[in-house]
């Protein structure tokens, strides 16, 4: 019988690509039927150009504990430039994710061609393990879970606003 | 003594300063506007309360006496010439007084093609500083390289010897550069959690001017609307993002924000980021494009596997 191991974190792990390479490739993995683990969902796009950050917020956002994007090597986009462009959007918004305090190690990039199969596995599984290792992502799941600003009525900054108010 | 004068000090930049920059400041003005020059020129006037200033936009060459520069003269005036404020541009070539900081922005809206050179006549001002909101003098300030600005229609002023400040908000920065990321979130996520989203920062920012912000639109919802501390770090993460290589550290939007929160050392993460990685500086020539909208072939890609 099987039972189902609800004991154990499974990460959530959501990967970005692009359907002319990495999409083809992840394909390619399925009907070369290569074993992978079954975290990974994967969401579409015409283009690495057209993942916007925002997405990799929202995903962490509604839950994923692991984001992989993933597209064509440099000089293979489909549009020529997508993915340049993607790869410096990618560099700055890791910074800034690096510097408001999120674990980058939960967020991966790569190139994988239509004829990658084995790398598109290799780049899933290893993704799934680091972040099997790391945990729950919990930071913005606690945030999720926060309803109030913490201002509340009594703080300190509200009672120096009032004061500074009653002074003028 | 009041707390004006009282900062005044503090900043030890002698009034008689600003008084000369605010008198040849009038003197352009009235010269562009009776020559028909200009159509109308955006400055300072004199707040309502003692020592306070506001924006002004004067049409009159009798006007243009009410003109001023002071330590109170902290607003970024090229917000009127983006295109979010079409009834200003609409009157004709326009004369702006400008602070470098200023002068950073109106270089980053041409290359964004909201504004032609030919269209704006910039009053430079030699500037010796600002206010800051709880501090004499805003943090921007104690480490500015623009104090004479470049490339202006005229430049008035001449910058007097400035007391030596120590860089509070690099060595901030530097500060959390060196937390862990643990460390970090929860320091965000603290400032974060208060804010309010009244969109005062988005609002008083010259770049800021899509007609319809990402963070209003619910079809699809990117970022939640409401002053939940999750919708508020993704404002945040969206907002330091789409400022990435443009913002020009007018450090307006931290002015602004009613809540206090440090949002010019996001703003100075981002442009230092972009300097490092791709040896751009926002504001200094006027580019077509971004560093964000562009690329190299053989940019970094460490990061990727
Ligand atoms: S940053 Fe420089 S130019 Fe801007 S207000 Fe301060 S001193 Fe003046
Ligand atoms: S983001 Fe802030 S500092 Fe940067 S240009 Fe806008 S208002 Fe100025
Ligand atoms: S001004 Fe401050 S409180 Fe208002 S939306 Fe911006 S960061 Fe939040």
């Amino acid at each position: 019988m099987h039972v189902k191991p609800n004991h154990t974190f499974e990460p959530k792990i959501v990967a970005f690509v692009c359907t002319w390479c990495t999409y083809a490739g992840a394909d390619l993995a399925g009907t070369a039927r290569l074993q992978y683990p079954a975290n990974t969902r994967v969401v579409k796009f015409p283009c690495t150009g057209r993942i916007d950050p925002v997405f990799i917020l929202r995903a962490f956002q509604k839950g994923a504990d692991g984001v992989l994007v993933s597209g064509c090597h440099p000089g293979d986009c489909h549009y020529m430039a997508g993915n340049f462009h993607a790869r410096r959007r990618f560099a700055a918004f890791r910074a800034l994710l690096d510097f408001i305090g999120v674990d980058l190690q939960r967020l991966q990039f790569s190139w994988v061609s239509a004829a990658e199969g084995g790398k598109w596995v290799e780049v899933a599984t290893e993704l799934t393990e680091r972040v099997r290792a790391l945990g729950p992502m919990r930071e913005f799941k606690e945030l999720e879970a926060q309803e109030q600003w913490s201002g509340a009525i009594d703080s300190p900054e509200l009672q120096e606003a009032y004061e500074a108010v009653g002074n003028i | 003594m009041n707390t004006t004068a009282q900062q005044l000090d503090t900043t030890a930049i002698a009034p008689a300063v600003y008084a000369t920059i605010t008198d040849a400041i009038c003197r352009e003005a009235e010269k562009a506007l009776e020559s028909g020059a200009v159509a109308a020129v955006v400055g300072w006037q004199a707040g309502r309360r003692q020592g306070t200033a506001m924006p002004a936009i004067v049409t009159t060459p009798a006007d243009t006496d009410k003109l001023i520069f002071s330590p109170a003269c902290v607003n970024n005036l090229a917000l009127y010439l983006s295109k979010a404020k079409k009834e200003i541009r609409a009157r004709g070539k326009i004369a702006i007084v400008v602070k470098g900081c200023d002068l950073k922005a109106l270089v980053g809206l041409m290359g964004e093609n909201q504004l032609k050179r030919a269209d704006i006549h910039v009053i430079g001002v030699v500037c010796p500083g600002v206010r800051g909101t709880s501090e004499p003098l805003a943090k921007k300030c104690r480490e500015c390289t623009v104090h004479t600005p470049e490339g202006a229609d005229v430049t008035v002023g001449t910058l007097p010897e400035l007391p030596h400040f120590t860089p509070a908000e690099s060595e901030e920065l530097a500060r959390l550069e060196a937390m862990t990321p643990a460390e970090r979130w929860s320091f965000w996520k603290e400032h974060f959690a208060r804010c309010i989203r009244c969109y005062a920062c988005r609002q008083v920012c010259p770049f800021c001017y899509c007609e319809q912000c990402l963070c209003d639109r619910n079809r699809p919802q990117a970022v939640e609307t409401t002053p939940r501390p999750a919708g508020n770090m993704a404002w945040h993460i969206v907002r330091a993002m789409h400022l990435a290589g443009r913002c020009a550290g007018c450090a307006e939007c931290e002015r602004a924000c009613p809540m206090d929160i440090p949002l010019n050392l996001l703003n100075r993460k981002m442009a230092k980021e972009l300097k490092e990685l791709y040896g751009h500086e926002a504001g200094f020539e006027v580019k077509e494009k971004g560093p964000l909208a562009e690329y190299r072939e053989n940019d970094d890609q460490s990061f990727i596997k």
